[in-house]
C-alpha cells in the first residue's frame, strides 16, 4: 500500500521529478552559457530562481479573468507531471501502463500548451495574447510531425503502450535503427514544443516581452516555469524511450545512470541547437513543419508500415 | 473577446526590444503590422539651451554626453564648428589621432550594433560572441584615452592626449585580432540560414525612398545610396586616407548587416594608415577663450550616419545656439516605411537596423522643476525631497513604508 | 570656376535678389541670406534645377529681434547651402517644406515646439521633442524663456 505512495510522491514521482527538473534546467543553461562563451549560472540558481519566485507577490490585472488565470499552472504542472508516470525510464516497464498509454502521454504533453493559450489570453494584455496565439498556432504546425514520428515507432512494435514498445524494441535490437528520421524530426519538433530557440516564438521577448506569461508573477509564475522544465524532462524522457532502447535490461542502478546519460545527452541537442540558430518568424516556422517536416514524418509512418509488412509475415 | 479585427500594439516607451525610450504604435492584422507610427522625445534633456548658458569648453562636455556610443563624433563635430569660427588651424598630428580615436570609436558601435542585431532577432549567441570581441576595442579606447566611453580625447583647438610611440604596436596588435574575428562574422552572415532568412528582405527601404526620406549612414548605404561625409565633405585626416564607401543593392536589413561589417573592414585599414602615417608635432593650438562673431556648419560621419552641428558664436565665451541633428532623427522616419505590411517579428529587428540612438536624436528640455534662484540647477538633496514629496502627494509614504520591514 | 562659384552664380542669375546675400565661407560652405516672401521660389529652384536632394536639416535661431531658420540642404550631399530666412516676431510662422522633403516633419514640429514658429501645412501629429503635458507658449530656446513659473504650469497639467 506504501510503495505506491512512495512511488508517486518521493521516486521515481513528484519530489524526484522536481529535483531533476531543476538539475535538467541548469544543465541547459550551464551549457547554453559556455557554448555562448559565458561562465553561467552556479549549480542552485534554477532552485534558487524557484524559491525566490514562491516568495514574490502574486499580481493578477485587473482585467484577467482571476480563476482562469490561477488555475492554468497547476493544470499545467498537473498534465505535465501525470505523463511522466507512464514514461519507462530505466528498465521496460514504466510505473503505470496500459495499451494506448502513448496516446494519453501525448496528450498530456498537449495539454500545457492549451494551459499557456488560455492563460495568456485571459491575461487580456496584448503581449499575452499574441502569445497566446503563436503559442496555439505553433502547436498545430509541429504536433503533427511529432505525433506521427512517435506513433510510426509504434506502428513498427505494433502496440500502443509505451513500456510494450519499450520490450519490443529491447527484444529485437537494433530496430531502433529504421526509427533514425523519425528520432531527428522529434527531437527538433520537441524545440517547438518546448518554445526554446529557433521555436521560441511565442515568448520572443524582443517582440512581446513574454508571451502568454507576461502578466504572471510570483508563484503562479513559478508554477508554470516549473511545468516547462518537467515538461522538457518529461518530452526528453518520452523520446529517449521511444528512440533510444539501449541497454534496458542493466538493473536498476546502472538503468538509472544509463537514463539519465541519454536525458543529458538530448538536453545537449536541446542547448546546441538552441545557441546555433536565430529565432525563426511564425510564416517560416509554420512552413519548415509542413513543407518538410511533416512529410518527412509520413515518409518514415509509410517505411515502418512497409517493414511490419516485410519482418513480421 | 476581440479576436477579430485590428489589434493595436504599443511597443514602448518602455519595452525589452527597445534599448532606450521611444514608442511605437503597431496596428495589426493577425501577425501583420498594417500601420505603424512613431514617437519619440522621451529622452528630451535640454543640452542646446543648456549649452547657450556655458563657455565653449563646457559645451564640449556636456555635448560629449549626448550618447554614450557616438560621444566622440559629437565632441569632434562641435569642436570643428568653434575651430572654423575662431579661425582655428589644428595641428596634423591632432587630426590624425581625432581620425584614429573616431574609426575605433566606429568599430566598436558596429560590432555593438552587431550583437544587439543578433538579439533582437533571437540569436543570443551572435550577441555574447561580438560583446566578447569587443571588449578588446573598449580596451584599445581606455589605453589610448583613459576611458570606455565618453573619451574626452577634444578640447577646441586640438586633442588632449597624444598617442605614445609604445602604445602603437598593442592596438595594431588589437585590431589584427578584430579583423581575424570580423571575417569570421562576415562568413556568418554569408552561411547562416536562420540568420539569412530572418535577415533578408526585411524592412525594404529602396533606392528612391532611401533618398526621398534623406535617410544616412549605412540605412542608405545598404540601398545603394553614395553617402558618407567621410568622403563628400572630407575633415580631420580623411582627405589623405584611402579606403572606399561600402554599399550594398540589397535595401533591406541584411544588406545593413553587410554593410556595417565590410565597414569594420574598412575601419580596421584605415587606422592602419593613421597609424602609419602619424605625423610628428604638437596635439594642440592654444584657442581663445572668447570666439568672435560668426557662425559654422560642422558635418561628421558618425557610426549611424551624418552628424550635423550649427554653431553660431556671438564674441563671448558663450555660443548663441548650437544645433545638433544626430543622424537617428535622419532615419527614424524611413522606420515606418519599412515596416508597414511586414510581421511582428520583424519590427525589433528593422527597428534595430538603423541603429537608433534616440538620446541623441532627442537632446533637450523636459526639466521639470525650474528653480530660477539656482540659475536652472537642483541639488541633489532637493530632487529627492521633491521626488518624496511627489509620492506623499499620490498615497505613497516611503518614511512609513520603510518602518514596516 | 569652384563648384561653388557656380551655385552662386547659378542662384545670382535666377534671383536678382539674392545679390551680395550669397557668402562662399570656406571650401563646400555656402550661406544665403533669402527673404520671407521669395523663400519658397528659391527652394523650389534649387531642388528642381540644382538637384537638391538632401536636407540635413533645420536650425531654428532665435535672433532677439526676430526669428530664422536655417535649411541645411546639400545637392548630391558635397557642398552644403545653408538658406536663411528671417522670420518675424510679432507673428512667426513659416511654411512647411514637407512637400519637398517628408523628412522635415520632425524638424518642423522642432521649431513649432521650441522656438514657437507656427509651421504652416504641418499635418496633425504628436509633439517633438517637448512631453505631452508641455504648457502651452512655452518655447524653451527662446532666449527670453526663462521658465518662470513652469513648475506650477507642469503641476497643473499634470493633475
Amino acid at each position: 500500500m506504501l510503495m505506491p505512495i512512495f512511488n508517486i510522491l518521493i521516486f521515481p514521482g513528484l519530489l524526484f521529478l522536481f529535483f531533476f527538473s531543476l538539475a535538467a534546467e541548469f544543465f541547459d543553461r550551464k551549457l547554453g552559457a559556455r557554448l555562448q562563451n559565458r561562465v553561467g549560472p552556479p549549480w542552485f540558481q534554477p532552485l534558487a530562481d524557484f524559491i525566490k519566485l514562491l516568495g514574490k507577490e502574486d499580481i493578477i490585472p485587473e482585467e484577467a479573468d482571476n480563476r482562469v488565470f490561477k488555475l492554468m499552472p497547476v493544470f499545467a504542472l498537473t498534465s505535465v507531471s501525470c505523463a511522466f508516470f507512464y514514461i519507462p525510464l530505466w528498465g521496460k516497464n514504466a510505473l503505470y501502463s496500459f495499451n494506448g498509454d502513448v496516446v494519453v502521454v501525448l496528450y498530456l504533453l498537449t495539454v500545457p500548451i492549451l494551459t499557456y493559450f488560455l492563460g495568456g489570453w485571459y491575461s487580456r494584455s496584448v503581449f499575452s495574447m499574441i502569445g497566446a496565439v503563436r503559442s496555439l498556432t505553433q502547436l498545430f504546425a509541429y504536433e503533427v510531425p511529432l505525433f506521427m514520428t512517435i506513433l510510426a515507432a509504434a506502428l513498427l512494435a505494433d502496440t500502443w503502450s509505451l513500456s510494450k514498445m519499450a520490450a519490443f524494441y529491447s527484444a529485437h535490437p537494433g530496430y531502433w535503427v529504421f526509427n533514425i528520421l523519425g528520432f531527428v524530426i522529434a527531437q527538433i519538433t520537441l524545440l517547438g514544443k518546448l518554445e526554446k530557440v529557433p521555436f521560441d516564438i511565442p515568448e520572443a521577448e524582443t517582440e512581446i516581452v513574454a508571451g502568454s506569461f507576461t502578466e504572471y508573477s510570483g508563484r503562479l509564475l513559478a508554477l508554470f516555469r516549473l511545468s516547462i522544465n518537467i515538461e522538457m524532462v518529461v518530452g526528453i524522457s518520452l523520446l529517449a524511450a521511444v528512440f533510444m532502447p539501449w541497454w534496458l535490461d542493466a538493473g536498476p542502478i546502472a538503468g538509472f545512470i544509463i537514463y539519465v546519460l541519454k536525458v543529458a545527452a538530448l538536453i545537449s541537442l536541446v542547448s546546441l541547437l538552441r545557441s546555433l540558430f536565430a529565432r525563426l518568424r511564425l510564416d517560416q516556422m509554420i512552413n519548415l513543419c509542413w513543407r518538410v517536416f511533416a512529410p518527412l514524418a509520413f515518409l518514415q509512418v509509410i517505411i515502418n508500415l512497409i517493414l511490419k509488412g516485410a519482418l513480421f509475415k | 473577446m476581440h479576436n477579430t479585427g485590428d489589434v493595436k500594439v504599443p511597443i514602448g516607451p518602455q519595452h525589452p526590444a527597445l534599448k532606450e525610450p521611444e514608442s511605437f504604435l503597431l496596428t495589426l492584422r493577425g501577425e501583420k503590422i498594417t500601420a505603424a507610427s512613431v514617437k519619440i522625445g522621451y529622452n528630451h534633456r535640454g543640452i542646446e539651451k543648456a549649452c547657450e548658458g556655458r563657455t565653449y569648453i563646457q559645451d564640449l562636455y556636456l555635448i560629449e554626453r549626448i550618447c554614450g556610443i557616438c560621444s566622440h563624433s559629437h565632441s569632434t563635430a562641435f569642436a570643428q564648428a568653434v575651430e572654423e569660427i575662431a579661425g582655428i588651424e589644428i595641428p596634423a598630428r591632432a587630426k590624425y589621432i581625432r581620425t584614429i580615436v573616431a574609426e575605433l570609436e566606429r568599430v566598436h558601435s558596429h560590432l555593438l550594433w552587431l550583437g544587439v542585431a543578433g538579439h533582437e532577432i533571437g540569436f543570443d549567441t551572435l550577441l555574447m560572441y561580438t560583446w566578447r570581441d569587443r571588449e578588446v576595442v573598449m580596451d584599445i579606447l581606455a589605453q589610448l584615452t583613459g576611458n570606455r566611453v565618453n573619451y574626452g580625447m577634444n578640447t577646441i583647438g586640438g586633442v588632449r592626449r597624444d598617442i605614445k610611440a609604445e602604445q602603437i604596436p598593442q592596438v595594431l596588435k588589437g585590431v589584427d585580432t578584430l579583423e581575424e574575428r570580423t571575417k569570421y562574422y562576415i562568413k556568418i552572415a554569408g552561411e547562416e540560414p536562420t540568420l539569412i532568412n530572418r535577415l533578408s528582405k526585411v524592412g525594404m527601404l529602396s533606392y528612391e525612398d532611401a533618398i526621398r526620406m534623406g535617410a544616412v549612414g549605412p540605412t542608405a548605404r545598404a540601398s545603394g545610396v553614395q553617402r558618407d561625409v567621410r568622403k563628400d565633405d572630407p575633415y580631420a585626416a580623411y582627405a589623405d586616407i584611402d579606403f572606399k564607401v561600402i554599399t550594398h543593392n540589397t535595401c533591406d536589413v541584411y544588406g545593413r548587416t553587410i554593410v556595417r561589417v565590410l565597414e569594420l573592414m574598412e575601419s580596421f585599414q584605415i587606422i592602419r594608415q593613421l597609424l602609419a602615417k602619424l605625423p610628428e608635432g604638437p596635439i594642440s593650438v592654444r584657442a581663445p577663450r572668447k570666439i568672435p562673431v560668426g557662425e559654422a556648419v560642422s558635418r561628421y560621419e558618425a557610426p549611424r550616419g551624418e552628424d550635423l552641428h550649427y554653431v553660431r558664436a556671438n564674441g563671448t565665451d558663450k555660443p548663441d545656439r548650437v544645433k545638433v541633428r544626430a543622424p537617428t532623427l535622419a532615419n527614424v522616419q524611413a522606420v515606418a516605411l519599412m515596416l508597414e505590411d511586414r510581421y511582428l517579428a520583424d519590427m525589433p529587428i528593422v527597428v534595430a537596423a538603423i541603429d537608433p540612438c534616440f538620446s541623441c536624436t532627442d537632446r533637450l528640455v523636459s526639466i521639470n522643476y525650474v528653480d530660477h534662484n539656482s540659475k536652472n540647477t537642483f541639488e541633489w538633496e532637493k530632487i529627492h525631497r521633491d521626488s518624496i514629496e511627489w509620492y506623499k502627494k499620490r498615497g505613497i509614504d516611503f518614511a512609513k513604508l520603510n518602518k514596516t520591514f | 570656376m569652384s563648384p561653388e562659384e557656380a551655385i552662386k552664380n547659378d542662384l545670382e542669375r535666377k534671383f536678382d535678389f539674392l545679390n551680395g546675400n550669397i557668402t562662399i565661407k570656406r571650401a563646400r560652405r555656402i550661406f544665403v541670406d533669402v527673404p520671407f516672401e521669395r523663400f519658397h521660389d528659391v527652394l523650389d529652384y534649387m531642388i528642381k534645377k540644382m538637384r537638391c536632394a538632401m536636407l540635413s536639416g533645420i536650425t531654428g535661431l532665435d535672433e532677439v529681434e526676430n526669428f530664422a531658420a536655417i535649411y541645411h540642404m546639400s545637392p548630391e550631399g558635397k557642398i552644403m547651402v545653408n538658406l536663411k530666412v528671417k522670420i518675424s516676431r510679432e507673428k512667426p510662422h513659416i511654411k512647411s517644406i514637407m512637400q519637398y522633403f517628408p523628412i522635415a516633419e520632425m524638424y518642423e514640429r522642432e521649431l513649432e515646439d521650441l522656438l514657437g514658429i507656427h509651421v504652416d501645412g504641418l499635418p496633425e501629429g504628436r509633439r517633438y521633442p517637448l512631453p505631452d503635458g508641455w504648457p502651452k507658449g512655452e518655447h524653451p530656446l527662446r532666449k527670453d524663456w526663462k521658465g518662470a513659473g513652469l513648475e506650477m504650469k507642469l503641476e497643473g497639467a499634470d493633475a
